[in-house]
């Protein structure tokens, strides 16, 4: 299904939206916008009326109209998918207010004038020219971040990895001959990185990227259904930090992905410990345009999970 | 030393706490060296204040082209010192990459808690000067 969005006439007022359900506690939700996807301008332009005075602004500095459309579909994003967990009654994204905590990370602000209710939702979001993506949990803090895959640094590669990675991480990206395997590698190790900075919401300086590794690790899966016993080997993704034992790492998740083709995504979320020790995180994938359509995505090769390798 | 008497700038101490030194004095030279006599760390500055700036020109102007060549900036479009990064598309990799550029381009090093701050042109430009003259102090 490929709705054409010019063929609609957004010259009329937006249709409702959608609602959704909240997601489970260990369940994530990721929405992206793929912005060459929206090429309405009659669309675009009443996304720019959901927008709070200063979003608008914000959205007007951007240099270049490919910037513009980027910020404002980002603010768009997050203010109808929020809205659209509202179950009690519509909310309109307009009325949304949103605010930084005290290190600077975006967060809703519910005020109690609102003819809503407060909703339990923590979001991420993070863009590239090519995506716009907006992870959303129950309770638990979540960062996310995805890359196109074919980015390139500037710098070298490893004389960056050398900078800023930690010693363990240079050492493995070191050891991979292929330059381009090398190069991927290391676009997946600065997703989850970020993910997990982001996660934690404490700015970049809190944690700087070479006081902790993220790795691969080997676990070993036991199945006991009949007919017999079987052993898998998994790979999981983990944190390991140098200075903060007061945060214990094994209290975050991390999922890798591969998405509509062309990005890699790190999700990094809190583990609920109400959930169960060994809950896994659930992740529901859809490809959006706010107001137009949902495509659910999981399942497809739209999603490719690159984090646990599963061989029987 | 230049005479400053009717140019110059007196801002009043923002914190109760404010040393008696002259630290709400912004000092602009007027020799060829343009380097400010005084360090005052980084006390933030009301916009209209910083147009005389305490970074040299040609720190904001090599700050300007690792900033365009990072970024891809095309040549139509302005980068100068107001030059927000994020306005000129950058994201988080993008910025990393400018500070690193800049620490090889300066012969620094930049913590993360400085670069956090690094939000514009001249943002860079102030701490690359900063650490410039601790380094050569």
């Amino acid at each position: 299904m490929n709705i054409r969005c010019f063929q609609r006439n957004f010259s009329a007022a937006l249709p409702p939206l959608v609602p959704l359900q909240l997601p489970s506690p260990m369940e994530t939700h990721l929405w992206y916008v793929l912005p060459d996807e929206v090429k309405s301008w009659g669309l675009l332009n009443q996304y720019s009326e959901l927008l709070s005075p200063c979003e608008r602004e914000g959205v007007n500095r951007m240099r270049g109209d490919q910037l513009k459309k980027r910020a404002l579909l980002a603010r768009a994003l997050v203010r109808t998918t929020i809205a659209r967990y509202q179950t009690n009654s519509q909310m309109n994204p307009r009325s949304l207010k949103f605010r930084k905590n005290l290190y600077g990370k975006p967060e809703v602000e519910w005020r109690d004038e609102d003819n809503f209710s407060p909703l339990p939702l923590q979001f991420n979001l993070s863009h590239t020219s090519t995506m716009i993506a907006c992870g959303v949990t129950v309770n638990v803090p979540i960062g996310i971040d995805i890359e196109e895959k074919q980015r390139r640094t500037k710098n070298n590669l490893i004389a960056f990895a050398q900078r800023y990675f930690s010693a363990y991480e240079v050492k493995v990206l070191t050891t991979i001959s292929d330059p381009e395997v090398q190069r991927q590698e290391f676009i997946k190790l600065w997703t989850l990185k970020e993910a997990y900075v982001k996660a934690l919401g404490k700015g970049f300086s809190a944690v700087p990227f070479k006081t902790f590794t993220i790795r691969f690790r080997e676990t070993t899966l036991r199945n006991f259904h009949p007919p017999g016993s079987s052993v898998s080997e998994a790979s999981d993704i983990i944190v390991e930090s140098f200075d903060d034992p007061t945060n214990p790492t094994n209290n975050w998740q991390f999922t890798l992905l591969e998405v509509a083709g062309s990005h890699y995504g790190a999700i990094c979320i809190k583990k609920d410990r109400t959930a169960g020790a060994n809950e896994l995180m659930k992740l529901t994938v859809w490809k959006t345009v706010p107001f137009v359509e949902d495509v659910c995505v999981s399942g497809t090769d739209a999603v490719v999970d690159l984090g646990r390798i599963i061989e029987q | 030393m230049a005479s400053l008497a009717g140019s110059s700038i007196v801002l009043q101490p923002r914190h109760a706490g404010a040393t008696s030194r002259v630290s709400g004095l912004k000092l602009v030279s007027f020799m060829s060296q343009r380097r400010s006599s005084l360090s005052f760390g980084l006390r933030p500055m009301p916009a209209r204040l910083r147009i005389s700036c305490a970074a040299k020109p040609e720190t904001v102007d090599k700050v300007c082209e690792i900033v365009r060549k990072q970024l891809a900036v095309p040549s139509d479009k302005p980068v100068t010192g107001e030059s927000k990064f994020a306005e000129l598309g950058a994201d988080s990799l993008d910025t990393v990459e400018i500070v690193m550029g800049l620490e090889e381009e300066f012969g620094i090093t930049v913590e993360e808690d400085n670069a956090q701050n690094i939000a514009t042109v001249l943002d860079a430009a102030e701490l690359i000067d900063k650490l410039c003259s601790e380094k050569s102090a």
